[in-house]
């Protein structure tokens, strides 16, 4: 705890600083220093740094042409999102109909949303900029050298090298990961659904409205609550059931495949690993049909009369087992299946951190007539868990995210009974996040996926804060090098 | 060496379990080659035995199916996506690895928030960006799509860079050569097996994925499809009595050269995940 309120007191400290310089160079720095808060370039033109004023210049030009041209068409939008609905209007001079000059509320999030991110940038280059100009200023009072340009450029390749290094895939997660999840959080405060859908009609700000349906509120959409609290049990059962099975699982097989009397390990794990190998898709949706309600699976079950013996217990009320189209039957096979599909990957990493457990402990522990349970109870389970514990959360985390398994078991092949999760276009079977794939990809219903998607992500969160200590690895890195 | 009941349960329990994980594989295998086009669901394995499926897959393309086609698309999206990714990540790795500047940890933490939120999330976003600009429904931007924000899975080549003893590079800047150098001739020639790694994942990303491909390749133009969306589509339930075992023929031929990658990356997949703790 200690440590992190250090962070967090660093990190202000480092924004308090930040202001400080700028506020101490604006009123310190000459004339030119004062000038650079206008022409950004006025700074290095007075230390004959030409070829940076000019590209500081350009710079400032594109901004000011993007704010102009784009930002002033949208931003004044922001707070309504549009007003002028899309219309067909007759244009006496034409003699058409012509469509007006319309409000798109997406488009004006987008934009508004990318204005604000390209001037908080902005903001911030303007605020180094000065202060760098009053830096310059200060070498030159001192008579230091001041660098050409061509010993600017060569420090991206030093000291600034992390500069050239993290400009494209900061770039890259900026605009195809940052920006995006900031205007589907915004969404979330938007009545964004089919029945307003741009071009064609408006959206706005509801608030919270959205969050209120979801949590059981009322409103039109009022089984949205009763379907998020079915989908969010199965996901928290699901996530914690698949990720110990194939955990354990995958410990259990690596070692009984790497026991010391077992034959051609080699062969072994190969023969485990070609169902990993095969892409989800076609491994899945093999296994789908596989287990169809007219499949092979369902056959032999017929034939060898175990449909008849589940129909008289009063398992089933079908002809046929519904492996993968009834709630708890379908339940149950999703986390079977998923114990086939994932307990290879974590026999894979089991057997690395097994091959290298220290056999020094386990021989003394022999030598003292401890049991092989004993054994695996105090020193090998405790060795692997602290390698792999870290990794345990992830897989916590990554499998309320999973998917795949879900949905390519499940899609056109489940149909829910339940009007009420139907109601909501949720079914029994869905994660959170299957449902949120649901809702904008067959429903339009960006709005409530927004939302269940902030949910998502705050119920990783959650979990991982717990065990953030044990996930940062900032404190072990140095260790080896 | 004597023979103990324990060794023979041991080795039934393993075949055992093999056989389990082995039967739809072998189903998929056997189904491929039968002569019935549809799901065979009386026998396990089929009664006629034929490369039909295989044949049409490959030189008998129709509107359904286009096999070559997909393979070719997707061929041509995972090697860009490959080339970036790698480039990204490396460089990532690198920057938070090998280099100490202000901010570094910020970044890092940046990361670790970003991951959490489900990637399909940010990928509604991003379909209305790319559509707006006109880019949904090409190969263009599904490569964006895989590619563009895999700096993000850093961490594993980060754990590996973490190894790498600090006195070489030291060594390296007393000889005067800058960090760029450094880079290229020092810190990646040592990298190998991280680059290995890092190539075939993302080389794989494209084969593997499923979600993305079908969120932006959403025309119904089969031509343009890549191989995931195009099996998918084959079990359209209209579809699946005259396709099911060109599915499963084509999951064969795309199994190959994907479980061939796979293997030779499994053994690195194992080191970056349990990290530098094991070298210890």
């Amino acid at each position: 705890m200690e440590k992190s309120k250090g962070k967090v007191a660093g990190f202000f400290g480092g924004i308090g600083r930040f202001f400080r310089g700028f506020g101490e160079a604006v009123a310190k720095g000459d004339l030119f220093v004062k000038l650079s808060l206008i022409w950004m370039g006025a700074g290095y033109f007075r230390r004959k740094q030409y070829v940076k004023s000019v590209l500081i210049t350009i710079f400032e030009a594109l901004i000011i042409i993007f704010s102009v041209v784009c930002s002033a068409q949208y931003i004044p939008k922001f707070g309504t999102l549009g007003t002028v609905k899309r219309a067909s209007e007759f244009n006496p001079v034409t003699m058409k109909n012509e469509i007006n000059d319309y409000d798109n509320s997406f488009m004006i999030l987008l934009f508004s949303v990318v204005s604000i991110v390209i001037w908080i940038v902005f903001l911030l280059v303007w605020i180094s900029n000065v202060r760098r100009a009053y830096e310059l200023q200060k070498m030159a009072e001192k008579g230091e050298h001041i660098n050409t340009f061509l010993e600017d450029l060569n420090t991206y390749r030093n000291e600034n090298f992390y500069k050239t290094l993290l400009a494209l895939p900061v770039a890259g997660v900026v605009v195809f990961t940052a920006v995006p999840l900031l205007i589907l959080i915004l969404v979330a405060f938007t009545n964004y659904d089919q029945q307003h859908m741009p071009p064609a009609e408006l959206f706005t700000w509801v608030g919270l409205d959205n969050f209120i349906s979801l949590f059981g509120g009322g409103g039109l959409t009022i089984t949205f609550g009763y379907s998020f609290v079915r989908v969010l049990i199965w996901t928290l059962v699901w996530a914690l059931f698949s990720t110990f099975t194939t955990y354990i699982g995958g410990i259990l097989l690596s070692l009984l495949i790497n026991h010391k009397r077992v034959k051609l390990k080699k062969l072994w794990r190969t023969m485990f690993m070609v169902t990993i190998a095969v892409p989800q898709f076609v491994s899945l949706l093999l296994v789908r049909n596989f287990f169809a309600d007219g499949g092979i699976v369902n056959t032999i079950c017929a034939n060898v009369g175990l449909t008849d013996f589940l129909r008289d217990v009063g398992l089933i009320s079908t002809s046929y087992i519904p492996f993968l189209t009834s709630p708890g039957w379908a339940h149950v096979m999703i986390i079977l299946i998923n114990i086939w599909v994932g307990v290879p990957y974590q026999m894979l990493i089991a057997t690395g951190v097994l091959m290298n457990l220290p056999t020094d402990q386990v021989e003394s522990a022999r030598i003292d007539g401890a049991t092989p349970v004993q054994i695996f109870r105090h020193i090998t389970m405790p060795y692997v868990l602290f390698i792999t514990g870290p990794a345990l959360v992830t897989d916590f985390v990554k499998n309320i995210n999973n998917f795949n398994v879900i949905y390519l078991l499940t899609q056109d092949v489940y149909t829910t009974t339940n009007q009420a999760l139907a109601n909501s276009q949720a079914k029994e079977v869905d994660l959170l996040v299957t449902w949120l794939f649901r809702l904008t990809q067959e429903y339009y219903n960006y709005k409530m996926a927004a939302v269940i998607g902030i949910v998502v992500f705050v119920l990783c969160a959650a979990f991982t804060l717990i065990a953030f200590g044990r996930m940062t690895r900032g404190d072990r890195e140095e260790v080896y090098q | 060496m004597k023979i103990k009941v324990s060794d023979i349960v041991r080795h039934v329990l393993l075949a055992f379990l093999a056989v389990v994980w082995l039967v739809p594989i072998v189903w998929l295998l056997a189904t491929s080659f039968s002569k019935y086009t549809g799901m065979n669901s009386s026998t396990f394995f089929p009664e006629e035995w034929s490369i039909d499926s295989y044949r049409n897959l490959l030189f008998g393309s129709d509107t359904v199916a286009q096999f070559p086609n997909w393979f070719w698309n997707t061929f041509i999206i995972a090697v860009f996506t490959c080339i970036i990714s790698t480039a990204f990540v490396l460089m990532v790795a690198y920057a938070t690895s090998c280099m100490r500047f202000r901010g570094r940890k910020t970044l890092m933490n940046i990361a670790v928030i970003i991951n959490l939120f489900p990637g399909v999330l940010a990928m509604i976003a991003v379909y209305f960006i790319l559509k707006s600009i006109g880019l949904t429904n090409s190969h263009l931007g599904l490569i964006f799509v895989y590619s563009a924000s895999s700096g993000l899975g850093y961490l594993i080549a980060k754990g590996f860079l973490d190894t790498v003893p600090v006195s070489l590079r030291e060594a390296a800047y007393l000889d005067g050569a800058s960090e760029a150098k450094v880079f290229w001739r020092v810190v990646m020639p040592m990298s190998k097996p991280i680059i290995v790694y890092t190539v075939i994942s993302s080389f794989l990303v494209p084969w593997m994925d499923f979600v993305y491909a079908k969120m932006m390749l959403n025309s119904g133009v089969a031509s343009q499809w890549t191989v995931a969306i195009g099996l998918y589509n084959m079990l359209e339930k209209s579809l699946i009595n005259t396709y099911f075992t060109q599915f499963c023929a084509g999951g064969v031929i795309v199994s190959i050269p994907i479980s061939i990658l796979f293997i030779i990356m499994q053994k690195f997949y194992v080191e970056g995940v349990t990290g530098g703790a094991v070298k210890g």
